[in-house]
């Protein structure tokens, strides 16, 4: 059966090589704060926000300027999130309309549940922690799609092992 | 809804693995038609029925659940 928008099978364990070291360097980068100067460049910023000058309170947004910005963490953020990608939405070695079927339930499922914690944590989070909440919210809705769908098909195959 | 393809396939002497391969999907999604957790696409339902040279009715029945 051919679902053209999968990537093939290779790119599950492209994806893990991209996803597992970017995570866990974003990770660290998040609770040291440590970013090596190297990673320091001019950038594009489409809008950015500044203090109007140096001893003002005043913040005001700029559009289309060219700013100083240090990439590491973008970087990691798109690695993190084309890893997850890869991993999530790869070809299974066999392939067929079950597997599609039980891809699209994770997917749904996923998706309430990624909400779910969203809605939960927007009534009870606050301040800082919450844009934390919304940090990690890039990403949870594909790490529990990954989990859900890869826990369905372990589940199947144990099934399958029992019969024939 | 109801199948036959256990019946099928052992009238063919089939094991899962050689009917999945026939149809061309896994082994996995045989074993859950048989166990009736998962209902084929037509396109699934017309490959079986040709691999066992039979018409589609005559594998799968509607039950009365169906029709809710």
């Amino acid at each position: 059966m051919n679902i053209p928008y999968l990537f093939p099978n290779r790119f599950k364990k492209i994806g893990w090589i991209l996803f597992i070291p970017a995570a866990i360097l974003g990770i660290y980068i998040l609770k040291s704060g440590e970013v090596p100067a190297f990673f320091e460049t001019s950038v594009l910023a489409f809008i950015h926000e500044s203090f109007i000058n140096s001893d003002s309170e005043l913040i005001s947004n700029y559009y289309f300027e060219v700013i100083e910005n240090n990439i590491l963490d973008e970087i990691l953020v798109i690695i993190t999130i084309i890893g997850a990608l890869f991993i999530a939405f790869s070809k299974e070695k066999h392939e067929d309309e079950y597997i599609n079927k039980i891809r699209l339930n994770s997917l749904v499922w996923a998706t309430y549940v990624n909400y779910s914690i969203l809605i939960i944590s927007t009534i009870f989070v606050y301040n800082a922690t919450y844009f934390w909440v919304m940090l990690l919210n890039m990403f949870t809705i594909l790490i529990i799609f990954i989990v859900r769908f890869n826990w369905q098909l372990i589940k199947l195959k144990k099934e399958a092992s029992y019969e024939e | 809804m109801k199948n036959s393809i256990k019946v099928e396939r052992a009238k063919k002497n089939l094991t899962q693995a050689d009917l999945a391969k026939l149809v061309n999907v896994s082994r996995q999604t045989i074993n859950s038609m048989e166990l009736g957790k998962y209902v084929p696409s037509t396109v699934l339902a017309l490959r079986l029925a040709s691999i066992f040279e039979t018409d589609i009715e005559s594998i799968f029945t509607l039950e009365e659940s169906d029709w809710k």
